[in-house]
């Protein structure tokens, strides 16, 4: 059945605005019904569906009358979002229509590297155009074929399909997001996520650089987060901001230290330091579940058992409290030293030991001078942690006695900081010394407890002799890699620099807008000039599809199948599914569609180990009896329907009515991985010494790597004075970036959001403008150096006063750029990835992009 | 009797502007015309600074200033509380505008029709939505109440005022308005203040609350809880510059 | 037995070249004001520089708005002229008497005209604006009440008391002839008749002299009662809009008088007594007008609150300063010399007349003044401060209403004798 306007309207009215609080938090289902009646008329329809243009699908009710998308609701069953919307969710209704979508497959007339003119072609031509250069370089050499995806929506299936059947190189937008945060987590903890908390109990949380009041946080794209600490804070949730800006906080923070961006790991090392020195530490978690208590030589490394006979290696040693002995980490029954040392191989010392002696400088005042905050407010947070913390506390969750730590950090796009990687690594050594790491109301990185193929890669980081592929992974440059497209661009424009032997020929770009999205804009372009065919399957003329694109394949938006995707707020598990709500407009197809299409004509549709075969694997449909024959294509429609029949639906009717699966609370030793048969899943123990890091530095040495790329492998997070930090005096202010509301990435250009913001500023504080003699909207300059080639760059903005900014920084959201044909788009002003750098500096030891630069600011002459 | 409002709860308020966007495509209003606004506001010097957000509908007043001045009283008081424009009778003097101590009022300045953001006679688009802007809401053109006027949406006319209905539309079928609807944390709350175990009454019962520029005497059926109103000292920052 | 002369007195008929080119040049700024109208009507008010308050930033009543409270002002001023005539016997002034009836009825011709340029809807306000009136609106005081009942009175008051001289005209054959006869009504001036004929005029002077209280105040009262606009509510508007109208308006008559003195050369019935009392009263208009201005003024700067400061600053040093001094000015040194000739009792034509011009600027700063920042810069939530510049339209629409005023107003003179005419006995037996 549809849903009917009376029975939506039910539903509806649970979204309405009279609810219990802690429906805000999950579910959101069962509530007061303040408005009853209303009736569905004559051809109007609702189709449940999923928001297009963010990246944590919420659930969508989509009004349509006489064939025409009238409005979106919130979908009120959504764990996600519960009826409600952000503006962008509203307003994407606008963009569907838009008339300066792309309409047709074009095809480019002009040369390269100007915006382009086109000329509209069939589809037939613009795929066997794609297909026959793909063809070409496959049999020549399928490493020339890139394929390159940004910020995905919905299980990516059906590209990582078309990825592996035809062998492309994969390049994704995680080094640009929060990679670092993702790969320090995997490291530590073997979690695929940076953090957040369980809000459903935590009771002082730290805003780590989470723009509460605009964007994500911890993989949601939003909405979810705010709602969850809206009601926590009604339930007393205490929240300290540890941000340059206060505008993302705004007035749910109930402190604010204003840092210096870039320097969190400073910060984070004197806070495990006093939380050490007050011994507000668990002891027993970091006995018990990481390597704390390890015993670690004079060279770094592990003590370790003889090997017994299968493993290669010995079990690591530690010192039996009880008597005395180094025995096997996982001895029976045996309590190890925490804080002890050895006579043994030149007195060898717990990882904790070490741990502790590191952070013997790392003062509240130290810290206070590197991050330009008071001491005080440090030791504030301090105190605040280890009041909440409540160790030893446990508490009972469905029947099980579970440990209560109600202290947690949320933190996530701001690990693409120069130390990120590290920067998290002890942050999350907070969490750890609270023992808070998946106690109730502690500290989580991912919905669910599982463990990422990473954890064990990570155990033995290889880092290999070139020539490297053009990524550089396992490179000894980056042996840990985050797969960043701006280093390919350096690589390309210079590759035996990097032991690369080869330049791709062919770029497929799906969901991705690399010029617009991605520092470095320049290195980018230049490398795109050597890029012999582009092709972008995108429902807009991205900048990058405008100066570099052959062809370019309109996606349909909304209007397409799309999905399974996980509609889980982490707290009620959900499946729902993108249901074109109308026919594709113009001539756009669904992805879907497009991979289909292209992979027949490519010729790796059919057959084993073919798009459809990968498919069929990747939806768990192989060898069910929902299975795809591998020798029909398909309709989109057709896979999702297996699909739902095969998770026990009637088939895709379901979602094309229901919109959402609901199946229910997570239970709790599916989340709390202390409610697990073994503890943590077993992925343990956490890694806080970090052996493996310090093995790849001395690999890297070995094959003559430079300081600069091994010099962050350090076994422990290590503070050292920033790259940016070396520039001229004279670029005296940090540029820093962030997200919008009201934008999505490099913008899905929605007029209604852009006339809300109708241009590019620069955030300033006024004690900073002021001795620059530049007023509130007066036009400015702002150059940027480099700090070790030198290089400047330059573009023209709007000053705009702001006392929520520390004095010394300034910051440029995303989602601006030139060069965009769109009305509403044209003259808004510049993106400040023309100003980022990448490479050597300006990345971590993991690849991933820093937005962090030195600038200077002018008032522009003639500027109003 | 009924005597629609609302309760505004500042402490949710993340500032989001979903409910200015819901309104906008909710009532099909013209571009520049926000009937719902929220203010982004920032007090006090760094590091003692405040940044907080307050949503701004229609007061929907009891003592309506816009009212009393209409000269043909094409603004008027309904039964239920309402303060609604018979977008058939107004003559567009925007009188009740400089009456309104709140800025909420907002006059076609110029055809509706040429004043949608975007171009929906494009040719192509055309073929596929048969022209006009697509995602016209048909409710709007009905007429409610038992007075029967036309009183909901906006973007009609050019040269007559419009500003927020309470949904009326919506409110009159069963729904909540669209601000209140979309709103992702339950900032606004709408109901009926006659009816003392309506939520709303009950969240007004229960907390501290304000009514913007009380000393006016317009009896606005809008309260606040969770904040305080802003003052002399209260700046905005990233307002809205409406352009028509 | 008397016979009168064949030539109709003041000009009336005779189209001198002179006369002729005025009238071309008027109706080419007619036509350029229709024009820019045409242009409103069709691309709606968006063509003006008028903007919604509030996130807009604008003033959403601009130039149109203050133009009105000019134009009835300068009504004002004809009846209560020719009221006191009445009332008080001031035979001295008598021969202002029609001048000043005419300037009522043009002007609020024109004040009705540019209140239906300034809306939205001007084709539906013409059935509304009666079919749904709401009297208590004070909109409807200013426009049903002034502007319909108002020109009723003040056009019967024209015609009543102009029945004397179109008898008289109407014995002297010509094209007018016929017209004056209808106009005279069978009125032969017999004595009798002169008596009824002042004593109705006497009563219907009484009549109005109530009407036009109220009809200034009702307009005061537009602004005067908005609480919701800082700058607006105030007592005093009432009372300070008839006094600077009486300002306007005196100047404006001393200024036709004046021309009408030289083309139609009446010197010796317009004699510098004429210009005395109009000076000395101007004179004592400007010093209550500036007495209200100090008040406001004290009462902004020491009992305000900050709203209502924001708008002072912003007219005594801000955004505003040069339209306010200007104002001040414009008053002041009017009153310097009237007071200088008052003192020294030396009248002088030129002064008089450059002081009727003055005031007149003054008068219409002084609207726009009264209009225009209470929304631009009266704002009681935290809305940016806004800004309003009148566009090309606006500016052109308004000069074609004071061109069209103009034309009228020489057309009268035309076919209607602009003073009172005198007998003239060309001997007898
Ligand atoms: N300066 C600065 N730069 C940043 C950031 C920042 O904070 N500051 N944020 C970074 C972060 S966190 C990220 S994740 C990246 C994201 O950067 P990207 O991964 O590039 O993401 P988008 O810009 O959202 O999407 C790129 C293109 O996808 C197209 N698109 C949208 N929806 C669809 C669809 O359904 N199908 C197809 N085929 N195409 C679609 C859009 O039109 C757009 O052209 O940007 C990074 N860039
Ligand atoms: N509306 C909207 N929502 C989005 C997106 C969008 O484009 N628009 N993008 C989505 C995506 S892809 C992502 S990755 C997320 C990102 O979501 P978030 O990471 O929450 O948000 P960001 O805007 O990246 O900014 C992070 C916050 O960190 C602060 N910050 C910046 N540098 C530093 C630093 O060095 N140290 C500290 N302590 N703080 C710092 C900024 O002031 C900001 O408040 O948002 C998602 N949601
Ligand atoms: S939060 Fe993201 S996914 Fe949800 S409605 Fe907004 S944009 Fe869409
Ligand atoms: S939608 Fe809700 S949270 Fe967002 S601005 Fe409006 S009231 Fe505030
Ligand atoms: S807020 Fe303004 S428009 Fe709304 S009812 Fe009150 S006075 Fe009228
Ligand atoms: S603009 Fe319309 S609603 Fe407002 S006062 Fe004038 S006629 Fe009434
Ligand atoms: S109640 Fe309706 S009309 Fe009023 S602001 Fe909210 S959405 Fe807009
Ligand atoms: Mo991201």
């Amino acid at each position: 059945m549809r849903v009917s306007r009376k029975d939506f309207l039910k539903l509806s009215a649970t979204s309405a605005g009279v609810l219990t609080v802690g429906s805000l938090l999950s579910g959101g289902m069962k509530t007061l019904v303040p408005f009853e009646k209303g009736k569905v008329k004559l051809g109007e329809k609702f189709v449940p569906t999923t928001c297009w243009i963010g990246k944590q699908d919420c659930g969508l009710i989509a009004r349509v009358v006489n064939g025409r998308l009238v409005s979106f609701q919130g979908h009120p069953d959504h764990p996600r979002n519960k009826g409600a919307l952000c503006p962008k969710g509203v307003a994407q209704i606008q963009s569907i229509y838009d008339p300066n979508r792309v309409k047709t497959p074009l095809k480019r007339t002009n040369k390269k590297g100007i915006p382009g003119t086109w000329e509209q072609i069939s589809w037939d031509e613009a795929l066997n155009t794609v297909a026959d250069r793909v063809k070409d370089v496959l049999e020549r050499d399928p490493r020339l074929f890139v394929w390159q995806k940004g910020r995905s929506k919905a299980k990516d299936f059906y590209d990582d399909a078309f990825v592996k059947s035809t062998g492309a190189t994969k390049l994704h937008h995680g080094a640009f997001c929060s990679d670092a945060g993702y790969r320090a987590l995997e490291y530590t903890i073997g979690m695929h996520g940076v953090l957040h908390p369980d809000m459903r109990h935590t009771k002082y949380l730290l805003s780590w650089g989470w723009n509460i009041t605009n964007a994500g946080g911890n993989k949601f794209c939003w909405l979810t987060w705010p709602q969850q600490l809206v009601e926590a804070k009604e339930r007393g949730m205490k929240v300290a901001a540890i941000d340059p800006r206060l505008r993302g906080p705004a007035h749910f923070a109930d402190d604010w230290l204003a840092i210096k961006p870039g320097t969190d790991l400073a910060l984070a090392l004197a806070i495990c330091n006093l939380l050490i020195e007050k011994d507000s530490i668990d002891h027993e978690y970091l006995r018990k579940y990481t390597n704390s208590p390890f015993l670690i030589g004079d060279d770094g490394m592990f003590l370790r058992a003889d090997p017994e006979e299968g493993e290669e290696e010995g079990k690591p040693l530690v010192l039996d409290q009880a008597t005395g002995l180094l025995v096997p980490f996982d001895t029976e029954g045996m309590t190890p030293v925490l804080d002890g040392k050895t006579s043994v191989s030149g007195g060898a010392k717990t990882a904790f030991r070490l741990f502790k002696e590191s952070l013997s400088g790392s003062s509240a005042e130290w810290a206070g001078d590197i991050c330009g905050i008071h001491a005080s407010q440090i030791e504030q947070v301090v105190n605040d942690l280890a009041a909440n913390a409540m160790i030893g506390s446990t508490i009972q969750i469905d029947g099980k006695m579970l440990p209560y730590r109600p202290v947690a950090i949320m933190a996530y796009h701001m690990s693409q900081q120069e130390l990120g990687f590290q920067a998290l690594r002890a942050m999350l050594f907070v969490s750890m010394l609270l023992g808070s790491v998946g106690a109730v109301g502690g500290q989580f990185s991912d919905f669910t407890w599982k463990e990422y193929k990473n954890w064990s890669k990570f155990a033995d980081i290889s880092v290999k002799e070139g020539p490297y592929n053009i990524y550089l992974s396992g490179s000894k440059f980056f042996p840990i890699n985050s797969n960043n497209s701006s280093l390919v661009a350096k690589v390309i424009n210079n590759p035996e620099q990097y032991e690369v032997d080869y330049i791709p020929e062919v770029f497929l770009l799906h969901h991705v807008n690399p010029l617009g999205s991605f520092p470095d804009r320049e290195e980018n372009i230049k490398a795109y000039e050597k890029i012999k065919f582009v092709a972008a399957i995108d429902p807009w003329l991205s900048l990058t599809a405008d100066l570099f694109a052959d062809i370019v394949l309109p996606a349909a938006t909304i209007e397409k199948y799309e999905g399974p995707m996980s509609a889980t707020d982490q707290y009620v598990d959900a499946t729902a599914m993108r249901i074109p709500p109308i026919e594709p407009l113009f001539q756009s197809r669904g992805e879907i569609d497009i991979y289909l299409d292209l992979c027949e004509r490519i010729g790796v549709l059919y057959g084993e180990g073919g798009y459809l075969d990968i498919v069929n694997n990747e939806l768990k449909l192989r060898d069910t009896d929902f299975a795809l024959p591998l020798n029909v294509k398909p309709t989109p429609r057709e896979i999702f329907d297996k699909y739902s029949k095969l998770n026990g639906l009637e088939g895709i009717e379901f979602f094309e009515t229901e919109g959402v699966q609901l199946k229910g609370p997570v239970s709790s030793s599916k989340y709390y991985p202390y409610a697990m048969e073994t503890p943590f899943g077993g992925i343990l123990p956490h890694r806080l010494y970090g052996e493996s890091l310090l093995v790849a530095q001395h690999r890297m040495m070995e094959m003559g790597a430079d300081e600069i790329y091994y010099r962050d492998y350090t076994a422990f997070p290590t503070w050292r004075d920033l790259t940016v930090e070396s520039s001229p005096p004279e670029y005296d202010l940090l540029l820093m970036s962030t997200h919008m509301i009201e934008f999505k990435q490099s913008r899905t250009p929605i007029p209604m959001m852009i006339e809300m913001v109708p241009n590019q500023v620069v955030e300033m504080n006024p004690k900073d403008a002021k001795a620059k003699r530049i007023a509130d909207g007066d036009e400015v300059i702002v150059e940027s150096i480099h700090a070790i080639t030198g290089e400047t760059r330059q573009v023209k903005s709007i000053a705009a006063y702001r006392e929520n900014i520390r004095p010394g920084v300034i910051c440029m959201p995303h989602h601006f750029g030139e060069y965009v044909k769109h009305p509403w788009v044209k003259g808004t002003g510049p993106s400040p990835n023309s100003l980022y750098f990448t490479g050597e500096g300006y990345v971590t030891n993991t690849a991933d992009q820093t937005y962090l630069v030195k600038v200077k600011v002018t008032k522009a002459i003639g500027g109003k | 009797m009924t005597s629609y409002g609302m309760v505004i709860d500042l402490n949710r308020c993340t500032g989001c502007r979903s409910c200015m966007t819901a309104c906008k495509v909710e009532n099909n209003t013209t571009q520049g015309n926000f009937w719902m606004y929220t203010f982004r506001f920032e007090e006090g010097e760094f590091p003692n600074t405040r940044v907080w957000f307050m949503p701004r509908p229609c007061m929907h007043c009891q003592n309506a200033a816009c009212v009393k001045v209409c000269p043909v009283g094409a603004r008027y008081k309904r039964e239920d509380g309402l303060t609604a424009t018979d977008w058939d009778r107004c003559i567009g003097c925007r009188y009740c505008e400089v009456a309104c101590p709140y800025g909420v009022n907002c006059f076609n300045w110029k055809d509706p029709n040429k004043n949608h953001y975007l171009d929906w006679n494009d040719p192509e688009l055309l073929a596929e939505t048969g022209g006009g802007l697509p995602y016209a809401n048909p409710d709007l053109k009905e007429e409610y109440g038992d007075e029967n006027r036309r009183i909901a949406g906006g973007g009609h006319h050019k040269g007559v005022i419009e500003k927020c209905t309470f949904c009326v539309h919506r409110v009159e079928d069963g729904l909540q308005p669209a601000c209140a609807d979309v709103c992702p944390t339950r900032v606004i709350h709408f109901g009926d203040f006659d009816d003392k175990n309506s939520e709303v009454s009950k969240l007004l019962k229960n907390n501290p609350n304000f009514r913007l520029l009380e000393e006016m005497g317009t009896e606005p059926n809008v309260h606040y809880i969770g904040g305080q109103p802003p003052t002399s000292k209260t700046r905005q920052i990233e307002e809205v510059k409406a352009r028509v | 037995m008397t016979t009168y002369t064949k030539k109709l007195p003041y000009g009336v008929w005779d189209f001198t070249r002179g006369w002729v080119f005025l009238a071309i040049a008027l109706l080419a700024l007619i036509a350029l004001g229709i024009y820019a109208y045409s242009i409103q009507l069709i691309e709606g008010e968006v063509v003006t520089g008028m903007r919604n308050l509030g996130t807009m930033g604008g003033a959403t009543w601009g130039l149109y708005i203050s133009f009105l409270i000019y134009f009835i002002g300068l009504s004002f001023t004809g009846i209560s002229i020719a009221a006191m005539i009445r009332l008080l016997g001031l035979e001295k002034i008598k021969p202002i008497a029609r001048m000043a009836e005419a300037l009522t009825v043009i002007a609020l011709i024109l004040g009705a005209l540019v209140v239906i340029v300034d809306l939205g809807q001007p084709a539906r306000a013409l059935v509304n604006l009666f079919r749904y009136a709401r009297p208590g609106s004070p909109f409807f005081g200013t426009f049903t009440l002034v502007i319909a009942g108002y020109l009723f009175a003040s056009q019967v008051y024209l015609y009543l008391d102009g029945r004397r001289d179109a008898a008289i005209l109407a014995k002297i054959p010509g094209k007018l002839q016929g017209f004056f006869r209808i106009w005279s009504a069978g009125y032969k001036d017999t004595p009798a008749e002169q008596e009824r004929h002042h004593q109705t005029s006497f009563w219907l002077a009484i009549a109005i002299v109530p009407l036009l209280i109220t009809a200034h105040s009702t307009l005061g009262f537009v602004f005067g009662l908005q609480v919701g606009r800082p700058g607006w509510f105030s007592s005093l508007q009432a009372p300070e809009f008839v006094a600077l109208a009486g300002v306007s308006g005196i100047g404006f008559l001393i200024i036709i008088a004046a021309i009408l003195r030289k083309v139609l050369n009446t010197e010796e019935i317009l004699d510098i007594d004429v210009f005395k009392w109009l000076s000395d009263f101007l004179m004592v208009l400007i010093v209550v007008y500036l007495y209200f201005l100090v008040v406001e003024w004290l009462t902004i700067t020491y009992t305000a609150q900050s709203h209502e400061l924001i708008i002072a600053n912003a007219m005594y040093t801000g955004d505003y300063a040069w339209a306010y001094w200007l104002t001040v000015a414009a008053l002041v040194i009017p009153l310097l010399l009237l007071g200088w000739q008052f003192i020294f009792k030396r009248y002088q034509m030129a002064w008089i007349v450059i002081s009727g011009f003055l005031v007149n600027v003054a008068a219409i700063v002084k609207r726009y003044l009264i209009v225009v920042p209470s929304q631009t810069h009266g704002k009681l939530l935290p809305y940016e401060i806004g800004s309003y510049t009148p566009t090309w339209i606006e500016y052109s629409v308004v000069l074609g209403l004071f061109a069209l005023g103009t034309l009228l107003y020489i057309s009268f003179i035309k076919i209607f004798p602009i003073m009172e005419v005198i007998e003239i006995v060309e001997g007898g037996e």
